[in-house]
């Protein structure tokens, strides 16, 4: 019987490393195999002969390296932008919805939780309309203002679930020492909420990585579009490189895989207590 | 007095945001939804009522995007919820390399679902790919088989995508839920004699009930939401769209903005329903 267990056990994992990790090791391949073999009529699984042609021409300068290179880049200034804007202004909801007794604050909860559901369409024509009248598109600035609207409710609620564990009795205990509503903020509960906060920045970094259909109406420009919308366009274009596809693929994962294997604890963390209540 | 205001002084930044954003766009769709409007014709922009939404409802296309649709939701939420179980009950043994185990389970949710996309439209490619080579292999089959250019199995691998990309959220929500149960309870129900069965029908499912609540609310808004995998997996053909995609197509496209408002706003509606269950599935942890 413990036998059996324990096989069972092996089992699983061998399914569960399969399944998670297959499609990586697949598109590597791929990614090494050369042109002419990739889809060519055999049941083979691995190449003859390996290359990393398709490496070299992404990381040589080559015309759809630098676009890849600037859509990355681009990504990435969409990250700066949207942190710097976004946890600073979840953090003042939180503490407002989670310390602060006002009238209107539960409808105002839910009226932001429920947007979390509305489908991104919903409010993209208008948005494209008023971005095109206001000459907003193409604007990483403005783009990354969409994203931290479409992140703000899950960011607050995140963060105001964290807070109210944190006792009321150590604020008013630094407010008594003297201490303002803001320093106690600052020196008692800004202190203790860096795990949440770490969590919620992990979160919108990954989010905003995997932005596709908000840069796909609202920014076109390659000054402006993401890494996401770049790789597509290799896949739509006249003549479709697999084998490119994939190298860039992989090196595209290479941030969130990074950030999920070193910041595995925040991770899960944060995204348990979108499920659990503190 | 000066206490009243503060608290609307510290959400005043993101009422704005929100209001401008998302609020705002909310209402203006649906007003656009009431209009003749096609950037192709843009001098004749005027009020026709519901005629946009007549319109769709009678279009052979929206029930085949419906349909679409009603698959990938069906299929992404029943295994979405037997598979985060099973690698929740998985995850949740304890070996020495749990950690690993459990940064690789978060991987698919971590990145992009574009190329999530691209990473299974080389295992299920229509030719030599993948699973064509191992069926063959197999002597399954002599010649490729066209997964993604057929519409069942193309909105198959759509789904299976899906859920491999919602299996790790739903397993940590399945696990937070494991771990909430006390030990107590289980170590209980076996001196009193409890099977295996009994023990999960009546104390695993209860106690579990609220978190798989949250899991599969939130799954099955993935699930309408669905756009960068399709795109990845067959680009922006008719095959296998889902509604979303045929809103996206008849706006950006077409320039249909009244009739692609229209769409949206059927969406919304069951995006809407949901959010409703989902408010509650999230409130309910409060009280307890």
């Amino acid at each position: 019987m413990k036998y059996a267990k324990k096989a069972g056990y092996y089992l699983a994992t061998i399914l569960f490393l399969i399944f998670t990790v297959g499609p990586f090791v697949w598109t590597f391949i791929i990614s090494v195999t050369p042109d002419y073999a990739i889809f060519a009529p055999t049941s083979k699984m691995l190449p003859e002969s390996i290359t990393f042609a398709n490496y070299v021409e992404l990381f040589s300068g080559s015309r759809r390296g630098n676009a890849f290179f600037k859509g990355m880049y681009n990504s990435m200034r969409a990250v700066g932008i949207t942190l710097v804007i976004g946890i600073p202004i979840a953090m003042m909801s939180a503490y407002a919805l989670s310390r602060m007794e006002f009238k209107g604050r539960k409808v105002i909860k839910n009226l932001f939780l429920i947007t979390m559901v509305i489908p991104v369409m919903a409010t993209i024509i208008p948005l494209y309309r008023m971005f095109a009248a206001g000459k907003m598109l193409d604007n990483i600035f403005w783009l990354s203002l969409v994203y931290v609207s479409s992140y703000l409710p899950m960011a607050s609620w995140l963060i105001s679930n964290y807070f109210a564990t944190i006792p009321k009795e150590l604020e008013e205990a630094a407010m008594i020492d003297g201490c303002g509503r803001g320093a106690a903020f600052f020196r008692i509960i800004l202190p203790l909420s860096r795990p949440i906060i770490l969590s919620v920045t992990l979160i919108m970094f990954l989010n905003t990585w995997s932005q596709f259909q908000i840069p796909l109406i609202l920014a076109s420009s390659m000054e402006t579009k993401p890494m996401a919308i770049v790789v597509s366009e290799f896949m739509t274009k006249d003549s479709i490189q697999y084998g490119l596809i994939a190298a860039a693929g992989m090196t595209a994962l290479i941030p969130p895989a990074l950030t999920a294997m070193l910041f595995r604890k925040y991770l899960i963390s944060g995204m348990m207590g979108g499920s659990v209540k503190g | 007095m000066k206490k009243k205001i503060l608290p609307y002084l510290l959400l005043a930044p993101m009422i704005l945001i929100m209001g401008v954003l998302v609020f705002y766009p909310i209402i203006a769709t649906f007003s656009y939804s009431l209009k003749k409007w096609k950037l192709t014709a843009p001098g004749d922009i005027h009020f026709i009522g519901i005629k946009n939404y007549l319109d769709i409802i009678q279009s052979d296309s929206f029930w085949y995007s419906m349909q679409n649709t009603l698959f990938i939701l069906v299929f992404v939420v029943i295994f979405t919820t037997l598979f985060g179980y099973l690698v929740a009950s998985f995850l949740n043994v304890d070996v020495k390399w749990s950690g690993i185990l459990l940064s690789l389970s978060i991987l698919p949710w971590a990145l992009p679902p574009y190329v999530n996309g691209v990473l299974w439209k080389f295992v299920f490619f229509s030719g030599y790919g993948f699973l064509n080579k191992l069926l063959i292999g197999l002597g399954i089959t002599s010649k490729p088989i066209e997964f993604l250019g057929s519409r069942w199995t193309l909105l198959l691998v759509i789904s299976i995508v899906v859920v491999w990309r919602s299996i790790p959220f739903m397993a940590l929500v399945c696990l937070a839920g494991r771990q909430s149960i006390p030990v107590d309870f289980y170590e209980a129900a076996k001196m009193d004699g409890g099977t295996p069965g009994m023990i999960f029908r009546y104390i695993t499912m209860p106690l579990m009930k609220p978190f798989l609540a949250v899991g599969i609310t939130s799954t099955s808004v993935t699930a309408i939401n669905v756009f960068d995998e399709i795109v990845a997996l067959s680009g922006y053909s008719d095959l296998g769209k889902n509604i979303l995609m045929e809103s996206y197509l008849t706006t950006f496209t077409f320039l249909n903005f009244g009739k692609g408002s229209a769409m949206t706003y059927i969406v919304m509606f069951f995006a809407l329903i949901l959010g409703v269950f989902y408010l509650r599935s999230l409130n309910r942890e409060v009280e307890y």
